[in-house]
């Protein structure tokens, strides 16, 4: 327990993990129901999508690229899975396959253009942005899909486990949606933790060239890399008809941004090598958090960005500060123990452990 | 002398990828003499100004002139000015704008008519002093009234209420809400706004996420009012979702066939709008009577549309009062 | 046609070359100015009496000086590796604080040029003030650009909102409508601005020592630091510098529309950042010049407007865009394959 604790404690993600505990301390002082189950688990619901689409943004910062296009994907993705079960067939198996495939496919244009033709990340996923949104958008004129097979809708509404909750007098439970974030974030940090493409993945975000000299492909990772990515917003994409029942086309415009916030406020490196998934998770929730604490908060309409603007660099800054000074009491350390130079391996370890 | 030519050849696939697409588009907009109309709205892709495409262009046909219908693809008034200068550049003979803020365009406008074109505005009323014509659906300030009248139908005169809009700085939706919560404070003193009106970024998935927002941070709503018209549909999602459909009553602006399932299930109340399909065709019909010199007078029977209301200005054109939609009659519609 | 427009391009390229070579031109600017003569010429081609009349020339003109402003003003931080996300709600709050004092004083009865003076004046200092704020949360306090300029952009839309409320401020003195509106002996006055902008950021990028550090710590902020140059300070003024620009954009586009209102331009964000890259500007810093910035702002301008000359479809148009942005950057990596393989036969044959 103790060493769990202290692992949690000098990890880069605790300061905004602190932030988080602070800020929602805030919100419940102002109002009592933001620590309630049944707020929680709306907060969770309607951002599912976000975490899931940030797990795929995460790998991506890793190898030191970004991807501006998610946005037209998953919109791209619900268009075509709308298409299918309105037209084709609503068996829920077969929808996500569709919907999976789509993605890849896309993320797959983007990792050949990144990996093969060496266009900057940022370029190419600008280029298909505007490629994917234009043709989604001259293809289906922005006319919502509606019609949703009614199995599907009933598919979206599982719940698991059944409570009550202050408040409502319905019984709440998990939305099924929850399982596929529980995955997708499973799944990814198996990849980066246990197997090689993972440790592939940090090498190469960390020093390209040296990772290519100790003989990984670094084309083939990244093509990889774009194409998970792909899949996980494939995934989204049919969470997110599950939860909204009808397809806008129009409803992912400007969402590109968000998603990188979430990644880097959990402190993934827009430079490459440096990024978790427990940072991701922190981060998407303590955008979340400030999201659904403005309205909680009775903070007024014209205040609020504000508010959003001032917390968000706020917290990153403490963030900043907070491990500028780490850094130089490290370095003091370092000296110190020039003398006492038995505990020097203890905190070199440290040192890494956190490098 | 290698290098020379891969150069030449992708050039030439640059040039003969434009070009493919200005030959294709290009040729039938050139080939004709008609008199030319340009409908502008706020943005192209949304399932409102698609009806009033599909209704503008069907005048076109019906009367004989040419229909440009276009917009930019995000609305922001910059887009806007940029286009119709491109439209001036092209030389037609009417332009009919929705403007996405009426001040940005007023220079643009201006412009427009030294060269000779005629002006008007439709669906958001522009400058009136740059104007020729504004051909409004409704008036706003009984359709602000008329929602809330809605409102107070559905959850009674007394209790808290919320407004979800569109945008903060969409001025027709601010134009509603503000002849709405003046009518209220002097008809309905009862009812209790608990929060400014809140932004949801014209998207479902955030109306969706603020009404949750809402009915925790005031427990004791009892209706939330939707304008824009993806609003109304988030807010119903969200209180159909917490079993709470009897106790909100959840009004607003939106097309009756995207919000038929919500009407059906008992989370939206009643919606309510006019045809866009109508407003366009109204736009264009009275644009071509315009160029031929005819000013539309009050009580004016326009085919396919119906009767239109002029004010004493000459200038102010009314279609007619809105249709609201609901359980019984949402099905019938096709727009 | 088709040969035409090639044999004239060639020709002109030649003499281009002479001219442009004192401009230090590389091989990814010269690709871009063919494709601007292509398209430009290709349009001319179709359509001489709309797109190359007199007016639309000028109608150009007038709209992409606002545009190129803030491209530029991205642009100078790209260097830098880092990206300015607020550009275009720092304009726009700029012009919206110049506009609330212009339109107080205008009804007060000042005189005209007196509030257009003073709203001016609060316009450049507003926006001093925000690229201040950028450069101290990234030169001092160390964020991310990203993050940093998200979370102002935020910020800046706010405190814009809560002035308007969501309307527009209008109501100017005529005379400032001259910013925007007016010509000098045919020529447009914003691009009279944009012109000046240009210079300005050609010589404090490319021509001076302040340029060179700005260079050097877009490719290597570590080596430049321990290299005695003062990175923080660079960085902050840099910021500062595309806080200015953003402003006169501001300008310009207050001007432009005769009012002020929080969302005015915020598509030129993502485009901003195309035009930069499409211009040669290294994203990740170290490598951009002025030049290629300016030439694809005239790419993107020819295409929007004559695509919407000829009646496209607004949604092909962007699927156009994103086209020309990944066929130039897969022209810039077939030439530096081959340039590269080029200097590994050269050095195998001197060996």
């Amino acid at each position: 327990m103790n060493r769990i604790l202290t692992t949690i404690r000098k990890s880069k993600e605790m300061n905004i993990l602190l932030v988080l505990i602070v800020i929602s301390i805030i919100i419940s002082i102002f109002n009592g129901s933001f620590l309630t189950m049944g707020n929680l688990l709306d907060v969770v619901k309607s951002n599912i999508v976000l975490a899931i689409m940030s797990m795929g943004m995460l790998l991506v910062l890793l190898t030191g690229g970004i991807d501006v296009s998610i946005a037209s994907v998953i919109s791209a993705v619900t268009v075509v899975v709308g298409q299918f079960m309105v037209h084709v067939s609503s068996n829920i198996v077969l929808v996500f396959i569709v919907g999976v495939l789509a993605g890849s496919l896309m993320g797959l244009i983007n990792g050949l253009l990144i990996a093969k033709l060496k266009i900057p990340p940022i370029v190419a996923t600008l280029g298909t942005m505007s490629i994917i949104f234009g043709v989604v958008l001259y293809l289906t004129n922005g006319t919502w899909i509606t019609g949703i097979p009614q199995n599907f809708i009933d598919f979206g509404r599982v719940t698991i486990g059944k409570f009550n909750v202050a408040g409502s007098d319905q019984p709440t439970g998990i939305p099924i949606q929850f399982l596929f974030l529980v995955l997708a974030a499973a799944l990814t940090w198996f990849i980066l933790k246990y197997t090689v493409i993972g440790r592939g993945i940090y090498a190469i975000g960390g020093n390209k060239e040296s990772a290519e000299r100790i003989g990984i492909n670094s084309d083939n990772l990244t093509l990889f890399v774009y194409v998970y990515e792909g899949f996980l917003i494939g995934l989204a994409g049919v969470v997110h008809t599950s939860i909204m029942r009808q397809v806008d086309p129009n409803a992912f415009i400007g969402f590109e941004l968000q998603v990188i916030a979430a990644v880097v406020l959990g402190g993934a490196s827009v430079l490459g090598g440096y990024g978790s998934v427990f940072g991701t998770l922190v981060g998407v929730s303590l955008f979340c958090v400030i999201n659904n604490g403005l309205i909680l908060m009775h903070i007024p309409v014209y205040w609020q960005k504000i508010v959003v603007g001032v917390v968000l660099i706020t917290s990153i800054s403490v963030d900043v500060i907070q491990k500028r000074m780490q850094e130089k009491k490290n370095v003091r350390v370092d000296i110190d123990e020039n003398i006492q130079r038995f505990a020097r391996t203890s905190v070199s370890k440290e040192v890494k452990t956190q490098a | 002398m290698k290098k020379l030519v891969l150069r030449v050849v992708l050039l030439s696939l640059v040039l003969l990828m434009v070009g493919s697409f200005v030959f294709a588009q290009g040729q039938k907009a050139t080939t004709s003499d008609e008199v030319t109309i340009v409908i502008m709205p706020k943005l192209v892709g949304i399932p409102y100004f698609n009806a009033s495409e599909t209704g503008a262009k069907q005048a076109g046909i019906d009367l004989g002139v040419n229909v440009i219908y276009t917009g930019p693809s995000t609305a922001d008034a910059a887009q806007q000015v940029r286009m119709i200068e491109d439209l001036i550049a092209k030389g037609v003979d009417a332009i009919a704008v929705a403007p996405n803020d009426p001040a940005a365009l007023t220079p643009v406008l201006r412009k427009a008519k030294q060269a000779g074109i005629l002006v008007l505005d439709w669906d958001t009323p522009a400058d009136q002093s740059v104007v020729d014509l504004s051909v409004h659906q409704i008036d706003d300030q009984e359709y602000g009234q008329h929602i809330w009248d809605l409102l107070v139908q559905e959850m009674g005169d007394t209790g808290d209420y919320a407004v979800v809009t569109g945008g903060l700085s969409a001025a027709n939706l601010n134009g509603w809400i503000d002849a709405g919560l003046s009518y209220a404070k002097t008809k309905y003193p009862k009812l209790n706004l608990v929060t400014d009106r809140v932004p949801t970024d014209e998207k479902q998935q955030i109306a969706y996420q603020k009404t949750l927002d809402l009915l925790k941070a005031y427990p004791s709503l009892k209706g939330v009012v939707g304008v824009s018209t993806p609003a109304p549909l988030g807010a119903a999602q969200a209180v159909q979702e917490k079993g709470v459909a009897d106790k909100v009553a959840v009004v607003g602006t939106a097309l009756p066939t995207d919000s038929k399932p919500y009407l059906e299930d008992g989370s939206l109340r009643v919606a309510t709008l006019w045809d866009p399909g109508k407003l366009g065709y109204l736009t264009v019909y009275l644009a071509k009577e315009m160029l031929a010199g005819n000013k539309p007078v009050n009580g004016q029977d326009v085919p396919n549309v119906g009767k239109i209301t002029v004010w004493a200005d000459g200038k102010t054109v009314i279609m007619g009062p809105p249709t609201d939609f609901t359980k019984e009659n949402a099905g019938t519609f096709s727009f | 046609m088709e040969q035409n427009t090639q044999q004239t391009v060639e020709n002109e390229k030649k003499g281009l070359r002479k001219l442009f070579g004192k401009f230090h031109l590389e091989t990814k600017e010269l690709v871009l100015l063919w494709i601007f003569l292509g398209i430009f010429i290709l349009m001319s081609i179709i359509s001489p009496g709309r797109f190359l009349s007199v007016y639309n020339l000028q109608s150009m003109a007038y709209q992409f000086p606002e545009f190129g402003i803030l491209a530029l003003s991205m642009m100078v931080i790209i260097v830098t590796g880092g990206i300015n996300l607020s550009i275009t709600y720092s304009a726009t709050l700029a012009s919206i604080l110049g506009a609330v004092v212009m339109v107080s004083m205008n009804k007060a009865g000042a005189p005209e040029l007196a509030s257009v003076l003073v709203g001016v004046f609060i316009i450049i200092v507003a926006s001093l003030v925000t690229g201040a704020v950028n450069g101290l949360i990234v030169a001092h306090i160390g964020i991310v650009p990203m993050l940093a300029t998200l979370g102002t952009m935020t910020l800046f839309e706010g405190i814009s909102l809560n002035i308007t409320k969501g309307g527009a401020i209008s109501g100017f003195p005529n005379m400032f409508q001259w910013f925007g509106n007016s010509s000098i002996i045919g020529i447009p006055v914003p691009l009279f601005i944009f012109v000046l902008v240009i210079i300005a950021t050609y010589f404090i990028l490319q021509r001076s020592t302040f340029g060179a550090k700005v260079y050097m710590i877009g490719c290597n902020p570590t080596a430049t630091r321990f290299s005695g140059i003062n990175v923080k300070k660079t960085l902050f003024l840099l910021y500062v510098y595309s806080g200015l620009l953003t402003g006169l954009a501001g300008l310009v586009m207050a001007s432009r529309y005769n009012s002020a209102k929080e969302s005015y331009g915020y598509t030129y964000l993502l485009q901003s950042v195309s035009a930069a890259v499409l211009g040669g500007t290294d994203i990740s810093g170290g490598f951009g010049k002025v030049f290629g910035t300016v030439i694809s702002v005239l790419i993107l301008q020819v295409i929007s407007s004559g695509l919407n000359i000829f009646g496209v479809n607004r949604f092909i148009t962007d699927v156009i865009m994103g086209m020309i942005l990944i066929l130039v950057l897969t022209i810039n990596f077939i030439n530096n394959k081959r340039e590269e393989k080029a200097l590994v036969t050269k050095k195998i044959v001197t060996a």
